[in-house]
Parts: C-alpha cells; structure tokens; sequence
C-alpha cells in the first residue's frame, strides 16, 4: 500500500508534494495559535493579510496559471479547446447549484449578513482535490476531466471576484491603462524573444498588480493574464506531471524556481487564514459545507444535460466515475479561503466562511466513501 | 394573644412598607435630571416572541418616570424573516407606545439582520453601516462589527479623532469582551476596535450576540455592557471570570442609562421589572 502510494507521489509534480506539506501545517499552526494566544494571532493574521493574500498568493496562481497555459498545447488536456466543453458545463451546474444551496441555507439560519459571501462556493481546490483524485483513480481520465471542471468553476469564482467585488476605491480608467502596458509589454517581451522569466514579473508582472490594484480587482490575481505570455514546451506531459528534466523553456525554469517560495507563502497562506476558533460560531459555518456537498448534484445533473445536447463524457468515465468526480469537486479548501477573504472583510462573518471553507476538506472523505460505494477507480476490484 | 396580633400586625405592613420602598427605590435608581442625556439599550430583541414584547412594555412604562429620547439597539434586531411585516411584528409594534411618544431608536446591524434594514428609516441609520450622532456632551458611534474594513477603520479613527463632546460611547453587535459560554469574546474584531477605544479616549461601549446581561471590569480604562437579552434569552450562560463585574442571565432584561455632567448612570432591567444591576461611571479623562 505505502509503495503504491510514493510512486503516486513520484509522478506528480514537486509542487503538489509542497502543497502537501507546507499547508495543512500551516493551517494547523494557525489553529492551535487562535485558540491558545488569539490576541496575538489575530494581531499577527491582519497585519499579514495584505502581503500574505494580495501579494504572496500572486505566485501561487501564477502557478496554477502555468499548468493551465501549458494544458492549452498539444497533448494537453485542454487541447483543443473543445475538450473542456462537457467539464465547464458541468462547472457551470456544479456552481450554480452550490449559490443556490448556499443563499437558502443562510436564508433558512437567518444569516442574513452571510448571504453577500456566496462567491466563496464557487471554489474548488485544484491541488487538493487533484491528490484525493489520484489516489481514487491513478492515471485515468476521470483526473484530468476532474481538474478542468475545477479550473472551469475557480475560473467562474475568480471573474466574480474580479468584477462583483470591487476593491478599495476603483480607479478603472488608471486600471485599464496599467492592464494594457502590462499585456502590452509582455506580448513584446514574447515576441522579442525574451526567456527570463524575470523580466516578465518585474516589467508585465509589477503592471499587471497595479492596474488591478487601482482598478479594483483582486491584485492576487496579477500574473493570470501575464503567465500565458511565457514562452514554453510544444508538448504538454500533462496537468501537475513533473517537467522532463530536459526542459528549460520559460514556464518551466519559472515553476522550478518559484516551487520553494510558493511552499513558504502556502504555509504562511495557512497560518494567516485558518485560525478559527473553535468553539463559538454561529450555525452560518455550515453554509459552505453545505453547498459544496451538493454540488456533485448540479455537476451530474448539468454534465446530462450537455450529454443530451451532444457532448461526450471522456473514455472510461461513466455516471459512476462522474458521481465520484463531483464529490472529489466539493473540496473547496485554499480556493475557498481565497474567495471567502476577497469578499469578505475581516470579522465574525469571515470566520464563519473561513471554517466552513476548511471543513470542506472532509470533500476528500466523501469521495472515498463513494468511490467506494460505487466500486469505482481503486475500489473496483 | 392580643400583643401577638398587633406584633405581627405591625411587622407585615413593615413587609409591605419595605417592598414598596424597595420598587420605588429601583425604579428611581436614575435621577432624570432635567439637562442629562437619557438612552435604552437593547440587543438581540427581535424575536417577535411575547418575551421581547414584555421587554417593550416594561420599556414603556419606565419610560413615564424616566423619560428616555432614544434606544441604541445593538443587533439582531430582527430574527428570522426580514419583510415588511417582520419589520412590523418584531419591531414597530412592540415599541408602538414608544415610537408614538417620539422615541428615536439608533440600530447597529447583527449577523442576523439584514444588512438592506439600514434603510429602515425607523432605525435612523440613514443607509449606512456604521455612523455618528451626537447630543448635549455625548457622541454615539454605532459600528459594524460583522466586517470591520479599513474603510470602517479609518472613517471610525477620523471621526474619534474629531469628537469635541465629553462622552464618547461606541456600540455594535459583537462583544469585545463577554463571558458568554456560548459566543464570548470577539477578539478578532478587538484587535481592530480596541486600539481606536483606547488612542482616542472611548468611554464606555454597548455590545449583544450573547444572550445575557453583564458588566465587565474596566479594560484598558473602558467600561463595556452586554446586552445580548432584549427579545432572545440562554438561560445560565454566564461563565464567569475575573472581568466580570456584574451578570444576569436569568430573564430577559434591557438597561436605561443617563449621563449628567461627568456621571453616567445605569440601571439594568428584567422582563419582571426588577433592578438586576445599578450604578454609577465617573468619566474618565484620559
């Protein structure tokens, strides 16, 4: 059992391995630290905040970017474009049943105040989610299906935060501007020619921070639309697969380089965000558990319907393996965090979102028990 | 036999006597000096349940010998549905008598309100989440303490900064300090507040979410109450503690205060009517 699981392990990238292990101690740093000597916490948590969840977590997304970018080239799994069809139908299903479940749940508790966080829903944990996948399924394409529909719902999740919360006061005219020096740049940078990755984060990056920052959108977002300008393979080996030890093009000399600090900002990511008290919370902690465990019923129920109108389940995933998918999907974890501090300011709401964001872990459980169940991916033998 | 009678003839009307002395005596516990500034307090009332209804009429008929001008209402103002006629049930009419003697109510927003009730024109908050009023030498500052931004931060730190009156009394939702066993302290949105209170010289604060009565201790040269229990009630859910000065968490109750120069008295009440707790502040200078 232990060697099948390290040779999981020694497929995946090294920054799922660093996911692994900088956050969850992060978070349980930050546990035990609210619940022992919160002053302090609470003290260390606001001033962090900002470098912490505007700055830091920029390089996070940016390597989430990057596999993104990369699964768009031959052999990836978004190419052609087409093949993520069925997944974003059944993000949009998933999604949407989540804020539905989500703004009757707060109604029906009587947290009203809550009611304004449904973006927070929108999340699914990409690494987090990729692992527990792995182990259900290896390499079968229920995992790529998998973290395209989780691409597809973060990507839903990130549009809203950008255009539905605004940050700070908006300067949007200033925004556009820096955003198109920014694209502007980076498309010349490419197009001179230019590999190092600095030179993108510094010039295009740097831009790209301040225009969403005086424009205001999330600045966490600032290397998403810089990222895809990075010159790199003509092959994809696939989402969250160890580049071949060969490559040196840009995207991947970029991850190599950033894996390390990115463990550092996960960890601190953890310690900054998930010290919750334990005790004292009202029943709106719920509310995010609650919509993410029901979203393998709008993602099941929109993937028929986009079957109905044509599409295509991939090869060797049926209803069984979707249904698995969808409870793998309900893991909303960093991504959940993310969203639930973009659009919540500091206080007892945001507390209650940031619990309801980490139980979302017991997603994994879930889809154990179902795979399980349904005698799917390991469990079908 | 016939001294016995008279024994405890006399020693019953000593009872009564003592009894009415004792009402009278809590009833009067503030002076309603004619220049002082007289307020309610009441949190977490709008049940619509008859409990927060006996709390209004004991409001009402305080109100005759101390004549209060407004309510501060510290959250969770209204429970439940948030419609027109939950606005009605849980809250226009409980108070009908008082809103008809032309009493203002003040509201700060719980996490169980809807944060659109700040339109609500009876709650006099003027669309916004948090602001400021002011009369005779008393400046009140109700909060949000659901989402402190920095927004809120800055406008509060400005606004403490350019205070000019004697008192300056915060309130909002979540306590500060509590020894409520079911929420307690919110020391996520102490850290935020707390400095403020302290730089700029904020005299005493009003807080609800747990439903008991109680005062603490001074902290940091600050006087905090909680008033979670106006309409909602957890029976015995005090854990007390070194701060706690004073708890009542067997009833209902709401409180009166009044500041005369630099004394400010209070006076907490229960659903029954009983004084549970009294006393008198000294206004700091700091």
């Amino acid at each position: 059992m232990m060697s099948r699981h390290k040779r999981i392990a020694l497929r995946v990238s090294g920054f799922i391995v660093d996911y692994l292990l900088a956050l969850p101690i992060g978070c349980l740093a930050a546990l035990v630290w609210a619940n022992t000597f919160p002053d302090s916490y609470y003290r260390f948590a606001h001033a962090m905040a900002f470098a912490v969840n505007d700055v830091g977590i920029v390089f996070f997304l940016a390597l989430i970017t990057k596999e993104v970018a990369e699964a768009t080239v031959p052999g990836g799994a978004l190419h052609p474009w087409r093949r993520a069809a069925l997944p974003v139908a059944a993000a949009v299903g998933g999604v949407a049943v989540s804020i539905v479940c989500y703004l009757a749940f707060t109604h029906e508790v009587g947290e009203h105040m809550l009611e304004g966080g449904w973006v927070a829903v929108c999340a699914i944990d990409i690494p987090g989610s990729y692992v527990i996948a792995r182990m259900i399924f290896g390499r079968h394409p229920a995992v790529p299906f998998l973290l395209l529909l989780a691409i597809s719902a973060d990507a839903i999740g990130l549009a809203c935060v950008a255009l539905i919360h605004p940050v700070g006061d908006a300067h949007p005219v200033i925004g556009l501007g820096l955003m198109a020096v920014a694209i502007g740049s980076a498309a010349g940078l490419r197009r001179g020619g230019l590999k190092n990755f600095w030179l993108y984060l510094i010039g295009p990056g740097t831009f790209s921070w301040f225009a969403l920052y005086l424009g205001g959108v999330h600045p966490a977002l600032a290397l998403v639309p810089i990222v895809p300008f990075f010159p790199h393979g003509r092959q994809d080996r696939g989402l969250f697969v160890e580049p071949a030890p060969q490559a040196h093009d840009t995207m991947t000399l970029f991850e190599r380089w950033w894996r390390l600090p990115v463990e550092g900002v996960l960890f601190l990511f953890g310690l900054v965000n998930a010290g919750v008290p334990l005790q004292g919370l009202e029943v709106g902690l719920w509310a995010i558990p609650i919509a993410a465990l029901a979203r393998p019923i709008g993602i099941v129920v929109a993937a028929a319907g986009a079957i109905a109108a044509g599409l295509h389940l991939p090869a060797r995933v049926g209803w069984r393996e979707l249904l698995v998918v969808g409870c793998t999907a309900s893991i909303g974890l960093v991504f959940a965090l993310f969203f639930a501090t973009a659009v919540m300011p500091p206080g007892p709401l945001l507390l209650q979102m940031k619990t309801g964001a980490l139980l979302t872990i017991a997603g994994g459980g879930l889809a154990f028990a179902a795979a399980r169940l349904l005698r799917v991916g390991r469990f079908a033998r | 036999m016939e001294r016995k009678c008279v024994t405890r003839l006399l020693t019953a009307l000593l009872a009564v006597i003592s009894a009415w002395w004792s009402v009278t005596a809590q009833e009067a516990a503030l002076s309603s000096a004619p220049n002082s500034v007289m307020f309610a307090a009441i949190g977490d009332a709008g049940t619509g349940d008859p409990e927060q209804y006996d709390i209004a009429n004991q409001m009402t008929r305080f109100h005759a010998k101390f004549p209060f001008d407004r309510v501060i209402m510290l959250g969770d103002n209204i429970y439940g549905g948030q419609g027109p006629s939950d606005l009605v049930k849980k809250f226009s009419q409980p108070y009908k008598a008082l809103l008809d003697m032309g009493v203002k109510f003040y509201a700060s927003l719980g996490n169980h309100d809807d944060p659109g009730n700040n339109r609500y024109p009876l709650w006099n908050m003027g669309g916004q989440m948090y602001y400021t009023y002011a009369t005779k030498n008393v400046r009140f500052f109700a909060l949000d303490s659901n989402q402190v931004n920095q927004k809120e931060l800055a406008w509060l730190e400005n606004a403490l900064k350019s205070a000019q009156e004697d008192w300056k009394i915060c309130y909002f939702h979540h306590p500060l300090y509590s020894d409520g066993r079911k929420h307690g302290s919110s020391v996520d949105v102490r850290v935020s507040f707390e400095p403020l209170f302290v730089m700029y010289g904020v005299n005493v604060v009003f807080a609800g979410h747990d439903h008991i009565y109680e005062r603490l201790t001074p902290q940091k040269g600050i006087y905090y109450f909680v008033e979670g229990a106006g309409g909602e009630l957890r029976k015995g859910d005090t854990k007390r503690s070194a701060m706690t000065a004073k708890a009542f968490d067997q009833d209902q109750s709401f409180m009166l205060v009044e500041i005369n120069g630099n004394l400010l008295s209070y006076q907490a009440i229960s659903r029954a009517g009983t004084t549970v707790d009294s006393g008198t502040i000294q206004r700091q200078v700091r």
